[in-house]
């Protein structure tokens, strides 16, 4: 599978992404230097990877020989556009500890998510000169569409200068698939099921996004077949938990029907029994990960 | 402390938390409980998925109170409490920007005035989706419901935030926002609004000049119109929230965390009681959702009488469960810690299936249960 420089990691709560991103970040590393930059508010990809160094910061740090980490703030982000636009740096700076960039901000809150898009497209055209692979940990599903979209409301509010200039570049950017990929994380239920359909559905035929792959998290294979569940009747507990491992079994292939059926590339990942989801459980993932993306 | 799961003495349940823990599942499961009391009660929810509504059976597209239909969940000692209330269940989905166009036709001095706020670019750019409208506007509606005599409990599901206090918080950012004084330095006027401003509001007048120009937004010159046309009716804005803001912390609401065991959702909820714990709210209940069954003894697997294979199966599913319980029993103790010991960690089962029917709402509902091993020792 031919793989685009930037992978944006997004899917519903709960469906695994910040470990999805990390798994996968480690794995790309292993073919290729790599950068795992952290959206996410909570920095929930660095951690697992054991690697935050204070408050993140917004310099890329090391986190194993060909994997750096950046963790990106949308704040920071607006801040270095001002600071770039507006020759006045000191000045800028007070202003922005004032209110009264906040105030501009609530009213234009896409500014930032905005500049935040403009940043992804300039690393990834770094990586490229560099040959380097990105991975995103995003924001959940419902807010990456509204994050996704910023660039065509911008050229709404602003007809022309600057910023518009940049929204046609962003633009082009989401919508060249050797550059820009989304990767859906979803997890064998049906309202993340659901979740990931539309998501895929809306960036694949209104934003025009070209490389869309589904991640099929947290699966797993029917263990019990009917002689084994008519057995253990009298095990009512047994039998409870040995139903719930067919369940998930069960829906992991409905929800690889249907992801197949939307047209999505389905890439799988076990349910990681460890009594701690941090680095070993990341290392596992990602073995799989790597083996899944060589072999395609 | 106040129970939470005793709705009597209790008029509202705000439910706060991350998204994807299941929130208006448990938002519903509450309301359904409240009925089943034999109470009347309305449930709101703020997310723009209609995942309650379809669990409740309800058509997605009214913006009016629908009707939950309840027969057959009453059992037999509810339905004696039945005849003695008025039990009724009524679902509401917000829509934001009607709300907000709604409470600006209300304020909006003239018919002229209404107008202007309603097509300028500002204000429809902030009655949008992304800039905590929608928080504002879930406490406008609920005080609405709130002021109306006829619900004996409102349970509200407000958006998923990663931060709690974005929801609680809304209104006074949007006073904030319409009462600042940076609108005197966006005006293109000089005059007697200048005068008086210090030496760095000048500065960042000129900043922002220059950043208008730039980016070609022209934006502030709408910012400055936006404001102006407030002016009239933000007396009216400020005593909605002022009245939203005691709601909240009045001893007939109950505010409520709902999470999963997820190590990183569990961060999130701490995260969230803390924030609420300094804005002098406090966190009633954390109702942890999808709580793994408790895992059964190896042994029974020594003993019973079945094949070996079978026996091998099964040791393995136990451990790999097991793993999960365990990893869920960390998170639990991790929440425990973090947490003021006046609020009380509930736990709603895991159904082993999606919940997506009222039935399966009622189970959840009757399973919610203090997770006592946690509790603070009442008696030190």
């Amino acid at each position: 599978m031919t793989l685009p420089r930037l992978i944006f990691v997004t899917g519903k709560g709960g469906t695994g992404k910040s470990t999805v991103a990390a798994a996968l970040a480690l794995a790309l590393s292993r073919r290729r230097p790599t950068t795992l930059a952290d959206l996410d508010k909570r920095r929930s990809a660095l951690r697992l990877l054991g690697s935050l160094n204070g408050d993140g910061g917004t310099k890329p740090f090391t986190i194993a020989p060909d994997l750096e980490g950046i963790a990106l703030t949308p704040h920071a982000e607006l801040e270095a556009f001002i600071e770039r636009i507006v020759p006045l740096k000191a000045l800028s700076r007070r202003m922005l500890q004032s209110r009264t960039f906040s105030y501009v901000t609530a009213a234009l809150p896409g500014l930032e998510a905005f500049l935040m898009l403009e940043r992804l497209r300039i690393m990834a055209g770094d990586a490229a000169l560099r040959d380097r692979y990105l991975v995103v940990d995003g924001p959940a599903s419902g807010s990456a569409l509204e994050f996704l979209s910023v660039a065509e409301g911008v050229k709404g509010i602003a007809p022309g200068g600057t910023l518009n200039r940049l929204a046609s570049g962003v633009h082009s950017f989401l919508t060249d698939g050797t550059r820009f990929g989304v990767a859906i994380t979803v997890s064998p239920e049906e309202m993340a099921l659901r979740e990931a359909l539309e998501t895929a559905e809306v960036l694949k035929n209104r934003r025009g996004i070209k490389w869309i792959v589904a991640v099929l998290n947290s699966t797993s294979k029917p263990l019990f077949d009917a002689a084994d569940l008519a057995a253990l009747t009298p095990l009512k507990a047994h039998a409870h938990l040995a139903l719930r491992r067919n369940a998930i079994a069960q829906y992991t292939m409905r929800a690889r029907e249907q992801l197949k059926a939307a047209g999505l590339h389905v890439v799988e990942l076990p349910t990681i029994f460890l009594p701690e989801l941090g680095k070993a459980a990341a290392g596992q993932l990602a073995d799989k990960l790597e083996k899944t993306l060589t072999h395609q | 402390m106040k129970a939470p799961l005793d709705l009597k003495d209790h008029r509202l349940i705000i439910c706060l938390g991350p998204g994807g823990v299941g929130k208006t599942t448990v938002s519903a499961a509450l309301a359904l409980y409240g009925a089943m009391e034999g109470r009347a009660v309305d449930v709101m929810t703020v997310d723009p998925a209609p995942r309650l509504l379809d669990a409740l059976g309800l058509d997605a597209s009214s913006a009016e109170p629908q009707r939950v239909p309840l027969e057959g969940l009453l059992d037999g000692e509810l339905r004696k409490t039945a005849r003695r209330s008025r039990p009724r269940l009524r679902a509401l989905k917000l829509d934001p920007k009607a709300t907000f166009d709604a409470l600006v036709d209300r304020y909006a001095p003239s018919a002229t005035a209404r107008d202007t706020i309603l097509e300028n670019r500002i204000y429809r750019n902030l009655s949008g989706a992304l800039s905590g409208v929608g928080d504002y506007m879930a406490m406008e509606k609920l005080l609405e419901l709130h002021l109306a005599p006829d619900a004996d409990l409102i349970v509200l599901d407000t958006p998923p935030a990663s931060e709690a206090i974005d929801f609680l918080d809304a209104p006074r950012r949007l006073l904030d926002l319409l009462n600042s004084r940076a609108i005197t330095l966006l005006g293109r006027s000089g005059g007697s609004l200048l005068r008086g401003l210090k030496m760095v509001d000048f500065a960042a007048r000129t900043v922002l000049s220059a950043f208008d120009r730039a980016t070609g937004l022209h934006l502030l010159g709408d910012v400055q119109g936006f404001v102006e046309s407030f002016a009239g009716m933000y007396a009216g804005f400020a005593e909605r929230a002022q009245q939203a803001g005691e709601l909240l912390k009045s001893p007939a609401t109950i505010i409520v965390i709902v999470t999963t065991a997820e190590a990183a959702r569990i961060t999130q909820a701490r995260d969230f009681a803390a924030a609420l714990d300094k804005a002098g709210l406090q966190v009633d209940a954390v109702i942890v959702n999808r709580i793994m069954p408790e895992i059964p003894d190896a042994a029974e697997i020594a003993r019973a009488k079945i094949p070996p294979a079978l026996k091998r199966k099964l040791s393995r599913n136990l451990k790999d469960f097991a793993a999960l319980k365990q990893r869920e029993m960390h998170a639990l103790k991790d929440l425990r810690a973090g947490l003021s010991s006046k609020s009380v960690i509930f736990g709603a089962p895991d159904l082993g299936r999606e919940p997506r029917t009222l039935t399966d709402l009622a189970e959840i509902a009757r399973s919610l249960e203090v997770i006592h091993d946690l509790s603070p020792n009442p008696f030190p």
